[in-house]
């Protein structure tokens, strides 16, 4: 798929992730990429980003595996962006889909 | 790549962020390579799939110069997080330097013309002094208008300029965003 494209909709797949839990770098990326290929390295900018404009904030917490981990947490703020986020998304798949359609039925 | 390599090759396309974002920064990757080595990759597979390291640099050092230029809009400022974007790749000089320079063009000029208007008593002047028998007081009166004009426009352009400053701003923001992502993954 188009690399500008998944770069956009990454931004939303990281905040849709920490919605439901607070999650550490390594567990977000992963979860990513199971379902999009990307190159992974391009999430961590895009964490800091996140927490810089306050959408999550981070706490270390150790981890009875090894080294202590970078935990992010969405803030209220950051909630609020992903609805709207979500909201874009949905009316922005469901044009697309409509015009896939459209094409479909001049075959 | 190992390891060492890949944070070290980072460090360096970083040295122009302050030590202790970069520190901050390469601690976020050393985390990464330290769990997916528990996870039992080796260090070559971790640092292929995060791709390349000077890369992510790019797309960092786009992301911090554009974050100072929104607390201080200032021309050194704006020339960093511009050339940082234009670094992200090369569509980029296409569409963030060719509207740069029209943009710089049209200020200049905008600039030129107040600040001359605002001068133009003085030249009046200069001229009844060098050619006293042509002088005609109507010339002046003339002049004392444009001067007037001249600091309308002038006034005009500092707002304006401090306008499109703003506004270009957040065009870079708009591209690094939509337009090139900066990234060549596959």
């Amino acid at each position: 798929m188009n690399v500008q494209f998944k770069k956009g909709v990454l931004e939303l797949c990281v905040l849709a992730l920490l919605n439901k839990q607070d999650r550490y770098g390594y567990e977000l990326v992963k979860k990513i990429t199971d379902q999009i290929v990307i190159s992974e390295g391009s999430v961590y900018p895009i964490l800091r980003r996140l927490t810089r404009e306050e959408y999550s904030t981070t706490y270390l917490q150790e981890s009875n595996e090894g080294p202590s981990r970078k935990y992010y947490r969405l803030t209220n703020k950051g909630k609020d962006y992903l609805q709207q986020l979500i909201a874009e998304w949905r009316e922005f798949s469901r044009g697309v889909d409509q015009l896939i359609k459209e094409g479909e039925i001049c075959d | 790549m190992t390891k060492k390599q890949f944070l070290s090759r980072l460090d360096s396309a970083l040295k122009s962020l302050p030590a202790d974002e970069r520190q901050d920064i390469l601690q976020d990757y050393r985390e990464h390579f330290d769990i997916g080595l528990e996870k039992g990759n080796t260090e070559e597979e971790i640092a292929a799939s995060l791709g390349s390291p000077t890369q992510i640099a790019k797309e960092l050092l786009a992301a911090y110069h554009l974050e100072k230029v929104e607390t201080k809009t200032s021309t050194g400022n704006i020339l960093r997080a511009m050339w940082a974007v234009v670094g992200l790749g090369f569509l980029n000089l296409v569409f963030v330097l060719g509207p740069f320079i029209a943009l710089t063009g049209v200020m200049v000029a905008g600039w030129i013309s107040g600040i001359a208007l605002v001068l133009s008593p003085v030249i009046v002047m200069a001229d009844a002094i060098a050619h006293p028998e042509t002088f005609q007081s109507f010339f002046l009166f003339i002049s004392i208008t444009l001067c007037g004009l001249g600091f309308l426009v002038t006034v005009g352009m500092y707002i304006a300029t401090k306008a499109v400053a703003r506004g270009f701003v957040r065009y870079l923001k708009f591209n690094v965003k939509i337009v090139k992502g900066g990234y060549k993954y596959d």
